[in-house]
């Protein structure tokens, strides 16, 4: 029967349109990431058209010369080398120079820059406005922030424990390895997942609506597992769809990105981009992060349209919903932040992981606290299997109140 | 092995689409005639369980068909007057997947689509594309589709419409031979569909069983004789008015009418044989006019 109701799904042609529209915006998708990689060669030239799919792999290459423990010397030799070229140019520094040296080491400058200022600044001036004995203290500075940082993030005692908690997480020194292919992939990923999301709300709710588009339900209703089994595999197909169809764009972009740009740095911790996120998790850990995100979103979208298609019989209405919670709910978020914490647990929050690793929002029930992302996640996640029996008592009475249609 | 309808009704708002039906069926072919709007698409709907009485008990020996649910609908065999199937599955996944919710083992599955499809003359046509296949064709598969489980109670509402009349004919005869050890419920407004192979009627009006029995009693009960006369063309607007008609066949010298009358309607009428189809214009009157009666 299962089979039958994933030939129905695969079979339609709306579904047809939307997988290879899917495939399609993975394989740009792709290729968009491997373009937007920048490579500064040593004589100073960028690479362009074909050529510039090699970035990745070429740029990884020369940042791994920094590859291993990232010393407070290692930091400090980076810096002192970018003041003294930033000196002998007197300006902007040559691109000769970025491509040889500079480049090399531009992650270690980010990182450094980062720890001293957590507002967003011009790295250059930061970083030439560092002493010596700063950047061999780097590390006691890093701890020292980390402790302001837990003061200043919590509202609450517990908070405050939770956060050392977390940063105590943190291995010093960090360990160094180029992980510029992990970082774009993530923006590129996280508009997938949203586009994800939403087509498979779309073809979910279509599963629910065939009968009634179609005119089919009355076969349907009066056949013997109508009400009980055939009603129980069309959740189990929206299920295993959605499944099917966000982890094969998922892995087929991932495929594509990562064998282009290649794949080094999974294991650098994900403070080198950001030293005070409360989540210490490695640069692969926080690519995993929006793709389960993603995945939860996908869950709840589908069941969210299958409920809904399930109680109006017309997929009309549902099918606006994933569009609403992924995208529309992400700037209503946005303008009312201000006003009610509740939006920092609505829908947008899966989709939109990339901002939520960097805002330290924290939900505290009696002495327990739990950061924002795994609330959501957990939340998102009951409420899709919660509705699966909904969608299934909603689906299999149609037609059995007495009164009306 | 019978079916029972207790005091059935169905309401929509104010309007009675089956209004209070008692009655009982065993095996055999029950013809359920009558206009469109006499509820008859509602009482079948109601007897397959796609929707339930407003008021009301339909059982299925003694226990109520709702109750029993599974083990019921494992019983029945239905094609709905607005068969609607999906359209890019072919011919043999339709029939597979329909088998599937019916509960039926694949092995035996492939095995009676192989024989109905034969039987509805599709064999040929079992990979192409539901959606590509002709209105008559869809109503053949809507056939073989109702019989895939062997069904004890077969329900076809309105099974020949959109067949030609050579699919018309087999399909009749395929009634025929299935009506044993089964019940089979035939609802059509196409009174021959009913004539030949029903052997009880019932004719539904306005949400009621007007009348139920075999054609013949149905026949017999009729007050009025039917009477053949040929008219001048011009007078025959003159008899449209005054008697109800049930055809009018140009011929040479005029226009024959087939007119129901208690009385002679004119000197030179001859009395002629009286069928279903006169019973049917004499109790539905004008409302079984040319939109809604085909013969």
């Amino acid at each position: 029967m299962l089979k039958y109701e994933l030939k129905k799904f695969f079979a339609k042609t709306a579904n047809r349109v939307i997988l290879t529209a899917l495939i399609l915006i993975a394989v740009v998708y792709s290729l968009l990431a491997a373009e937007s990689m920048s490579y500064t060669d040593t004589d100073g030239s960028h690479l362009s058209g074909i050529g510039k799919m090699t970035a990745g792999r070429r740029l990884a290459a020369d940042k791994n010369r920094q590859k291993g423990e990232l010393t407070a010397e290692k930091i400090s030799g980076a810096v002192k080398s970018y003041q003294e070229l930033k000196q002998q140019c007197q300006g902007e520094l040559p691109d000769t120079e970025f491509g040889k040296t500079v480049q090399s080491y531009w992650d270690i400058l980010n990182f450094t820059a980062n720890v001293y200022t957590v507002e967003p600044a011009f790295l250059p001036d930061v970083i030439t406005q560092l002493t010596e004995e700063d950047t061999e203290h780097i590390y006691d500075i890093y701890a020292a922030n980390m402790d302001k940082m837990a003061e200043e993030y919590a509202e609450t005692p517990a908070q405050e424990a939770f956060i050392k908690k977390q940063y105590e997480k943190v291995n010093i020194p960090l360990d160094y390895e180029a992980y510029d292919s992990w970082e774009t992939m993530g923006m590129y990923i996280q508009t997938y997942v949203i586009i994800l999301a939403v087509a498979i709300g779309f073809m979910a709710a279509g599963i629910f609506d065939e009968e009634f588009r179609n005119h089919a339900e009355q076969v349907f209703f009066a056949a013997k597992y109508g009400r009980s089994k055939a009603a129980r595999n069309k959740i189990a197909a929206g299920i295993i769809t959605a499944s099917i169809v966000y982890w094969a764009g998922i892995g087929l972009m991932s495929f594509i990105s990562f064998g282009i740009i290649g794949a080094s740095g999974f294991h650098t911790p994900y403070q080198l981009s950001d030293p005070y996120s409360i989540y210490v998790m490695t640069q692969g850990q926080y690519y995993l992060l929006i793709v389960l995100c993603g995945y939860i979103a996908s869950l709840l979208s589908a069941s969210v349209t299958m409920l809904v298609t399930a109680k109006m019989r017309t997929a009309k209405v549902a099918v606006c919903l994933p569009f609403f919670m992924f995208c529309v709910m992400l700037f209503i978020a946005r303008s009312l932040s201000e006003v009610t914490r509740i939006v920092y647990y609505t829908t947008d929050v899966l989709t939109n992981v990339i901002q939520a690793v960097k805002v330290p929002i924290l939900f505290q029930a009696g002495d327990v606290v739990i950061p924002q992302l795994p609330l959501v996640m957990a939340l998102y996640f009951a409420v899709s299997v919660i509705l699966l029996p909904f969608i299934y008592r909603s689906y299999s009475r149609y037609g059995l109140a007495k009164s009306g249609k | 092995m019978e079916l029972g309808f207790k005091n059935v009704s169905k309401n929509y708002g104010e309007i009675f689409a089956v209004d209070d039906i008692t009655y009982s069926m065993e095996t055999g072919v029950y013809g359920l005639l009558g206009v469109n709007g006499a509820g008859k698409t509602t009482l079948m709907k109601m007897l397959c369980t796609v929707t339930r009485p407003t008021a009301g008990q339909i059982t299925w020996n003694g226990e109520d068909i709702f109750r029993l649910g599974e083990s019921y609908r494992d019983l029945l065999g239905y094609l709905p007057q607005d068969f609607g199937y999906y359209p890019s599955l072919s011919v043999s996944d339709y029939m597979m997947y329909i088998a599937s919710i019916k509960g039926i083992r694949p092995g035996l599955a492939k095995k009676r689509m192989k024989e109905l499809l034969e039987m509805v003359g599709l064999s040929k046509y079992q990979n192409r594309k539901m959606k590509a296949l002709s209105g008559g064709m869809a109503r053949r598969v809507g056939i073989a589709q109702a019989m895939l489980n062997n069904p004890k109670i077969l329900v076809l509402d309105e099974p020949t419409a959109g067949l030609d009349p050579s699919e018309r004919i087999r399909f009749r005869n395929l009634i025929s031979g299935l009506a044993e050890e089964r019940l089979v419920l035939l609802s059509t407004h196409i009174v021959s569909d009913v004539e030949f192979i029903a052997e009880q009627i019932l004719l539904m009006k306005d949400g009621k069983f007007y009348y139920t029995g075999t054609s013949e009693g149905l026949i017999a009960s009729m007050e009025e004789d039917v009477w053949l006369l040929t008219v001048p063309r011009q007078k025959v607007n003159q008899y449209l008015q005054k008697y109800p008609v049930g055809n009018v066949k140009h011929v040479p010298d005029g226009a024959e009418l087939r007119i129901l009358s208690k009385t002679p309607p004119a000197k030179n009428a001859v009395r002629a044989d009286t069928t279903l189809e006169d019973a049917f214009l004499l109790y539905f009157g004008q409302k079984a006019g040319d939109e809604n009666v085909e013969v």
